[in-house]
């Protein structure tokens, strides 16, 4: 009986994380939403860089398309993912908002994988809207080739990069001026993980280093379901690959919280203003 | 039982200085609090700004980790067992953060409702309760940014009752509001502790004070001086009268010459619009006047009155005429 | 008179310096590293990269010259938008606003910090192209390369002039930035030959700032004399004052407008 009863308070602890999330997701949502710049920038960014790809890449044919429109898609991704989704803790500070998250029961790693994944199906929403401009602005045709198999490793490319979002947010708490650095990691990661062109222009000794990058096996899935230019065993290699890292992720964010919540108290960080 | 016990708090601030040689800097913000608070007392902490009240509180509400010494809240530690901690807890520590601004005032209490895992239906009823409670009805649907400073306050009150906790930390709660919107506050204030709600108020003002707690521990400097009902407090000043004389433009060098006299306790000066108030605390009573008189050479005086002492200067002695 | 000057002239120098210290404490070595030397070369790998794959030869000094002057375009973007939107950050802003400093001195001090600043990233780009890519400047007058970067810097401060005024009134200084910076990505010839725009685009792309200064250091670059490329560079010259008045005359306008919206402080 007292079985019964203890399985029964942990779906509604289940429940009620999931109820965190969500809101948080939503809040996170309607204040980006309420910024007209936020939707300028987030709408602009990758449709420029696929348009300057599309005319760096004319001489591939129009076929390329498809691949430039995936390929800024993901370079939006990243960069929403680094600049937004990273400041998810940080930006919460400024506003004095932390400490009442913290001091309240909810886990703040549910509310800040509900702000990523807000950030980032936003950012998806470019990638949509570049793609509907370019087909029927500029005429091209941008057929999926497998667009299951695509669709699916949209959903466990933007769970990874959430995943990964987690643990970037709580370097920029323990990390002195890493907001700073963080430019540094936008343009690696295009290079690296293959998002415009293939990687084996780059010098054999990075490979290793994009093997262990998750955004490199959501554009080898991504790039492969669009183009069908991979098996369908090789794309669910991928997502493997993708989970494997986003479960290594989850894990090693539940240690990294409680250090950074410690660190915080001690140091009187979780507020900007004086104490 | 005890809900809230303290014993020797203390916390220390680390600031590093200085681009190539850090210096380390230590401030010692709380040096050594104690105290208790009973279960469903209205317990004031009253000290001027900076004697280390907020600190004292964000250690009791898990959000800074003392530097040394121990507090319970309900038996639990507040750094060991943080977690069980804050769902028994509320706090507001007011002002213009801590809010989110383009959400609405609906939207707020909706979102941290859930981050203290407050029910769903229980929440749908409570929120509209808590909303005529601090009076905001008619406006919770609109964006905080358009609040008022008193608005927002209000708004905290009212998150800081969502999850109906037990134990009640109200840092500065009155601190700009109007005095209708504070009256109203402190009405209250005196209606959440008859529901036996434990309440550790923290403030500056000494009416406040005196007009609320059962209790009131006067922290100054890190340390707590006084702790006592607001009744003893006074009578410990009882001994002495306060002769208050009105002075135009009076030198600080004077004012140190004052407290050297002997028959002198105490004394303090008070800024009221055009004229000051220097206030003497004396066992002479009025035969101090002609003496007081005599020291204030020079000066001009204006109304010159002996009194009895309040609560205020009962402070007053404690934390040594800072104001 | 003389007073005058040499206050305004104090009130430069000890802004620029002080304003520039204050919100990016480039002073500390490790992001000083990680933001001017690292972050501008991963950019042009990126872009050699992709041209690599385009046109799959060794044209590797197109991108590298035009990705170097673009990191004159960043500082002068960047760093005078964050510089005055910095100032909202902190919330200095109202307190700037209400003092009686010569705004132009003031406004002016800060580019010029940001201009040094600029021509140094150009020299690092430069540098790693010819550490990289083997850039060849042994064709190049020093003098027209060093006028030319010094005028393409300014006039890509005068944009960040003009930017700086819209962080006056929105939150999302970032954004803004960043899409200007992809713009002149694209519109500079910096990645894309400007003949290969279509003709509107190349109506945008000699309006902008940075399109003659790229044109000018790839002829210098390749051999080109000073007197050849004179007349653009005075065009890119001209383009610079342009926008910096503007920036400056839309500096007060917002002013007045966001003291009477009471925007001034607001998150």
């Amino acid at each position: 009986m007292c079985g019964w009863w203890e399985g029964r308070n942990k779906m509604n602890q289940v429940q009620k994380n999931l109820r965190v999330m969500l809101l948080a997701f939503e809040v996170e949502m309607r204040q980006n939403l309420t910024d007209g710049f936020v939707i300028f920038g987030i709408l602009i960014q990758p449709l420029l860089v696929a348009l300057m790809a599309l005319w760096m890449l004319k001489g591939k044919g129009p076929d390329y398309a498809i691949f430039v429109v995936v390929g800024s898609g993901m370079t939006g991704l990243w960069t929403t993912l680094l600049f937004n989704g990273g400041n998810s803790i940080t930006g919460e500070r400024w506003t004095g908002t932390l400490e009442p998250l913290v001091a309240s029961p909810a886990s703040l790693r549910m509310i800040i994988f509900g702000k990523v994944l807000a950030n980032v199906a936003q950012s998806l929403g470019s990638m949509i809207g570049s793609y509907l401009l370019i087909s029927t602005i500029l005429g091209y045709p941008l057929t999926l080739a497998r667009p299951a198999l695509f669709a699916v490793s949209l959903l466990v490319t933007v769970f990874a990069l959430v995943c990964f979002g987690l643990i970037l947010a709580s370097f920029f708490i323990l990390i002195p001026d890493f907001a700073r650095m963080v430019n540094t990691l936008e343009f690696p990661i295009y290079i690296l993980c293959g998002f415009l062109f293939p990687i084996a222009l780059l010098p054999g000794w990075t490979t290793p280093i994009s093997y262990l990058l998750s955004p490199y096996w959501a554009a080898q899935a991504l790039h492969g379901a669009a183009q069908g230019t991979l098996t369908t065993g090789q794309i669910l290699a991928d997502w493997g690959w993708m989970l494997a890292f986003s479960l290594s992720y989850i894990l090693i964010s539940g240690k990294l919280y409680q250090v950074i919540l410690r660190k915080a108290r001690v140091d009187a960080t979780l507020d900007i203003v004086g104490n | 039982m005890d809900a809230i016990i303290v014993k020797n708090l203390r916390r220390v601030y680390k600031s590093s200085d200085g681009i190539i040689k850090r210096k380390v800097k230590e401030v010692v913000a709380v040096e050594d609090v104690s105290f208790e608070i009973h279960q469903g007392e209205l317990f004031g902490l009253l000290g001027p700004n900076g004697a280390g009240k907020t600190t004292t509180v964000k250690m009791l509400t898990t959000l800074l980790i003392p530097s040394g010494g121990s507090a319970t809240i309900l038996d639990l530690d507040v750094v060991k067992d943080a977690g069980k901690v804050r769902p028994r807890i509320g706090f507001i520590f007011g002002g213009e953060r801590g809010l989110y601004w383009r959400l609405s005032a609906l939207d707020n209490l909706r979102y941290f409702a859930s981050l203290y895992y407050v029910d769903t239906q229980v929440a749908r009823k409570r929120i509209p309760e808590l909303i005529e409670l601090v009076g905001l009805q008619g406006r919770e649907r609109e964006k905080v940014e358009g609040y008022s400073r008193g608005m927002r306050q209000r708004l905290h009150i009212a998150r800081a009752l969502l999850h109906d906790p037990q134990v009640l930390f109200l840092d500065e709660p009155t601190m700009g509001l109007d005095p209708v919107g504070a009256r109203e506050l402190r009405t209250t204030v005196k209606n959440l502790q008859s529901a036996n709600k434990t309440i550790l108020l923290t403030t500056h003002y000494m009416f406040e004070a005196d007009a609320l707690c059962q209790r009131i521990a006067v922290i100054n400097k890190g340390r707590i001086v006084a702790l006592d009902t607001p009744e003893r407090l006074k009578e410990n000043v009882q001994d002495l009268s306060v002769v208050e004389v009105e002075v135009y433009g009076m030198p600080p060098d004077q004012i140190e010459k004052i407290k050297t006299l002997e028959w002198v306790v105490e004394v303090s000066l008070e800024n009221r619009d055009q004229v000051q108030v220097l206030q003497v605390h004396t066992p002479k009573g009025a035969e101090a006047i002609p003496m007081l008189v005599e020291n204030l050479n020079g000066l001009r005086l204006g109304r010159i009155i002996t009194r009895e002492p309040t609560l205020e200067d009962a402070y007053v002695r404690l934390v040594g005429g800072a104001k | 008179m003389m007073e005058r000057i040499s206050r305004n002239t104090r009130i430069f120098f000890e802004g620029a310096f002080y304003s520039y210290k204050a919100l990016f404490r480039w002073l500390n070595p490790a992001t000083y590293l990680a933001s001017k030397v690292l972050a501008p070369l991963t950019i042009m790998i990126f872009f050699v990269f992709i041209g690599a794959y385009a046109s799959g030869s060794n044209n590797a000094s197109f991108y590298v010259i035009g990705n170097s002057l673009i990191f004159a375009a960043s500082s002068g973007i960047f760093g005078v938008t964050m510089s005055v939107g910095g100032e909202r950050w902190t919330g200095t802003l109202p307190y700037l606003f209400g003092c009686p400093a010569n705004r132009g001195a003031m406004f002016i001090g800060r580019a010029f910090m940001h201009i040094l600043d600029g021509m140094l990233g150009v020299f690092i780009g430069l540098g790693w192209g010819i550490l990289l890519f083997k850039l060849d400047l042994s064709q190049a007058n020093p003098l027209a390369l060093l006028l030319t970067i010094l005028v393409t810097t300014f006039s890509t401060s005068g944009l960040g002039l003009l930017m700086g005024c819209l962080s006056l009134i929105t939150r999302n200084v970032m954004l803004v930035n960043n899409t200007v910076y992809f713009a002149l990505l694209i519109f500079s010839g910096a990645n894309i030959p400007v003949e290969e725009l279509p003709a509107w685009m190349q109506v945008i792309a000699n309006g902008l700032p940075l399109t003659r200064g790229v044109a000018c250091a790839r002829t210098i670059i390749a051999g080109g004399s000073l007197t050849e490329i004179m007349p653009l560079l005075k065009e890119e010259l001209l383009i610079g004052i342009i926008l910096t008045i503007l920036g400056y005359f839309l500096f007060k306008v917002f002013e007045i407008q966001a003291k009477k919206l009471g925007t001034l402080d607001i998150f």
